[in-house]
């Protein structure tokens, strides 16, 4: 006979960040065995590709990570222009780049307000919010979208930016960093949350190639991999900026480099804005997007850095107007599953502090 | 003068006995209704103050200034459907709202809130122990919770009210220790050290001045008692849903939820009663109950703004934290404390 008492985390947990569903086995407080059990969104998301126009998979994409949607768009152009041979024109390289930073930002912002929310601080999180729906306001006047923007299209965007959003962006960006301090010194100066996550959840950079995790977690173990800077794309290798690290691997760890993140991502923004060249924001060839078609077989595999790591998208073409195949890799599925290994002979309590710390967003998991 | 004999003069033609029979019965149900309206503005207060904290509007909708929305939350409260879950313990199950409720309403009739002008003194008992009884009632409250947890027969709310057993016994040594400190002191100079209003009225200078370790200690106690963030383990809503009481709908929920408020009330009074010479201030005999709750209040703000701001302890480092840390500075402020009082003659 065991001791352990199985505790059932999830689906409808208050922690557990949409459908997680954690079977843990408790010894008092303590955690012996954990497995998560996660499909409790799966929304088909990879089949419904193959059944609709290229054009409009971005749609699907948006659903995945919908905290970070244009990153998903990123990702999802990326392979597909790559695909179809069609660039976007200068213009929108800019723009796209500029929003992909804006929605990191946003997401971060989330996930630092869902982590307080976890560990029982219940302000910081209006205080992130607040400043996240000043992005999704200049989201709004961009597409007319707050979080799924389905803003970026195939050879370009989805409508020009006016001087009037880029003003706003500016503003935005000269107000931002004493509010973001603000926030970082709400965390980062308290005794209590130091401690509760000072040493939690220990993750090992072997361990973290080994289970293929990426983005802020894999930063925060020490690896120096961000896809921005190993493989560039938009315009990454034209701005200056750096790549946050810390080799604590701890979820305090993983707090600093996403709000060091934030900080860079300010940065890449501040050096473009003033550079939007003029000229079309879409490439003429995909003026009739329900017509882009892939001529011969052909396939592509692109990786992006979204807010939680490597996103990476996979597309098979057979001819026609729409994919073969598409398959996503999701990095907040790699870092979930490394959950197990972290969370493993901690107390309840740290297992919170733990996968609050992974930043789960469940439409990208189940797809 | 006090509310009782003001009332016995109303009711003196019914006779003695009778007379009052019915006053005591109109003091109990006149305190009933000033304390829960005391504890609806709590609620309000905490509402209104969170949301100012939060760059929030807060309950407007109801009433002026939403002050009924809280009158509105609890008809909704009332008039939800009692679920009860079936392999509960049933009696334990239904007495643990009433063990917290009761052991609340019964601790504010011990304390003194000295006098209001026209009426008199407003304290209902005068014990000569007044101290050791309040505390004796604080201490019925935690087995509510406990009870809750145990009975029914939820894992959350098992793990919630182990944790609660294991905060409540780390704290309440300290919490005792301070308290014989204030004793100690004030038996220098009034004869009965063990009733507040002896402690009160012996506070030439606020306690909290002359004991500053102690006023930590017995702060730090009180928000453990009345467990809100930092140290809601027992709760702990992001980890065990809602601890001791997941189980729990309506009303009966809404007891613990009152009973958490007026654990914040309870701890500011005895803070300010103990630490800050209560209804002593400038014109006190007048309104001293004025004085009162503008320092109760003062605190409970405080309070709000530690609850706010701070996440939650892990429950093991707490453990620690109060026999570790709480223990040992108790024992200093007592050691300090019989210094000042016997050496310097304080």
């Amino acid at each position: 006979m065991s001791d352990l008492m199985q505790l059932n985390m999830g689906p409808q947990h208050p922690s557990m960040h949409g459908v997680l569903r954690l079977k843990v086995k408790v010894e008092g407080e303590i955690i012996r065995e954990i497995e998560p059990v996660i499909g409790y969104l799966h929304r088909n998301a990879e089949k419904l590709c193959e059944m609709t126009y290229y054009c409009d998979n971005l749609v699907y994409f948006d659903r995945m990570d919908y905290v970070a949607s244009m990153n998903m768009e990123a990702g999802y152009l990326e392979a597909a222009e790559k695909l179809l041979g069609i660039p976007p024109p200068e213009r929108a390289v800019y723009i796209r780049t500029i929003m992909n930073e804006l929605s990191r930002i946003a997401s971060h912002l989330v996930w630092a307000g869902a982590f307080g929310l976890d560990l029982g601080m219940l302000t910081p999180f209006f205080y992130c919010f607040v400043e996240r729906e000043k992005i999704l306001r200049i989201f709004t006047e961009s597409c007319g979208s707050r979080q799924e923007t389905n803003y970026f299209s195939i050879g370009g965007v989805y409508q020009d930016i006016t001087p009037e959003i880029v003003d706003h962006i500016k503003t935005f960006l000269s107000e931002f960093p004493r509010k973001l301090e603000d926030i970082y010194n709400l965390f980062a100066k308290n005794d209590v949350f130091l401690s509760r996550t000072r040493g939690i959840g220990y993750l090992d950079p072997e361990i973290a190639i080994q289970y293929g995790v990426t983005g802020p977690m894999l930063r925060a173990s020490g690896v120096p991999y961000d896809v921005r800077k190993a493989e560039p794309y938009l315009l990454y290798d034209k701005v200056d900026f750096d790549i946050p690290i810390s080799k604590k691997g701890d979820s305090l760890a993983r707090f600093s480099v996403r709000f060091e993140e934030i900080r860079q991502s300010i940065r890449i923004i501040k050096q473009i804005i003033d550079k939007i060249p003029e000229g079309p924001f879409f490439n003429p060839k995909a003026k009739k997007p329900m017509m882009i078609r892939l001529r011969g077989d052909g396939e592509v595999y692109a990786r992006t850095e979204s807010s939680k790591g490597e996103f990476g998208v996979y597309i098979v073409g057979d001819g026609g107007v729409k994919p073969y195949r598409v398959h996503v890799r999701s990095p907040t599925f790699k870092n979930l599953s490394v959950l197990p290994e972290l969370a493993k002979n901690q107390m309840i309590a740290d297992l919170i502090a733990i996968s609050g710390s992974i930043d789960l967003v469940f439409g990208e998991i189940d797809r | 003068m006090t509310l009782l004999s003001t009332l016995y003069g109303i009711f003196s033609f019914l006779g003695h006995y009778p007379g009052y029979a019915v006053s005591y019965f109109i003091e109990a149900l006149l305190y009933l209704i000033v304390i829960s309206l005391l504890l609806i503005f709590v609620i309000y207060l905490f509402r209104k103050f969170m949301a100012r904290l939060q760059l929030r509007l807060g309950p407007n909708r109801v009433g002026k200034f939403g002050l009924l929305q809280l009158i509105a939350d609890a008809l909704k409260l009332i008039g939800k459907e009692s679920i009860l879950p079936k392999e509960r313990d049933d009696l334990p199950y239904r007495v643990a709202p009433m063990i917290v409720m009761i052991g609340l309403f019964l601790a504010f009739t011990i304390l003194p809130y000295g006098s209001l002008i026209g009426i008199g003194s407003l304290t209902v008992t005068n014990s000569a122990v007044s101290l050791l009884l309040v505390f004796a009632v604080i201490a019925i409250m935690p087995l509510g919770e406990v009870l809750a947890g145990i009975s029914s027969h939820n894992k959350y709310a098992l793990i919630g009210a182990l944790r609660s057993i294991a905060k409540d016994i780390s704290f309440e040594v300290p919490m005792m220790l301070s308290i014989l400190a204030i004793v100690m002191m004030a038996s220098a100079r009034v004869p009965e050290s063990l009733s507040i209003s002896s402690i009160v009225s012996a506070q030439f200078l606020p306690y909290a001045i002359l004991q500053p370790l102690g006023v930590f200690v017995f702060f730090t106690s009180m928000v453990a008692r009345a467990s809100y963030t930092p140290f809601d383990m027992g709760e702990s809503d992001s980890e065990l849903v809602s601890g001791f009481s997941t189980e729990y709908t309506g009303m009966r929920f809404g007891i613990f939820y009152i009973g958490l408020f007026g654990s914040i009330l309870l701890g500011s009074t005895l803070v300010s009663l103990l630490y800050l010479s209560g209804y002593n201030g400038p014109l006190s005999t007048e309104a001293g109950v004025v004085w009162l709750f503008i320092k109760a209040m003062v605190l409970v703000l405080i309070s709000f703004t530690v609850w706010l701001s701070m996440p939650r302890i892990r429950i093991d480092k707490f453990v620690n934290f109060g026999w570790k840390y709480l223990l040992p500075i108790s024992f200093v402020n007592l050691i300090l404390t019989g210094i000042l009082t016997l050496g310097l003659g304080w």
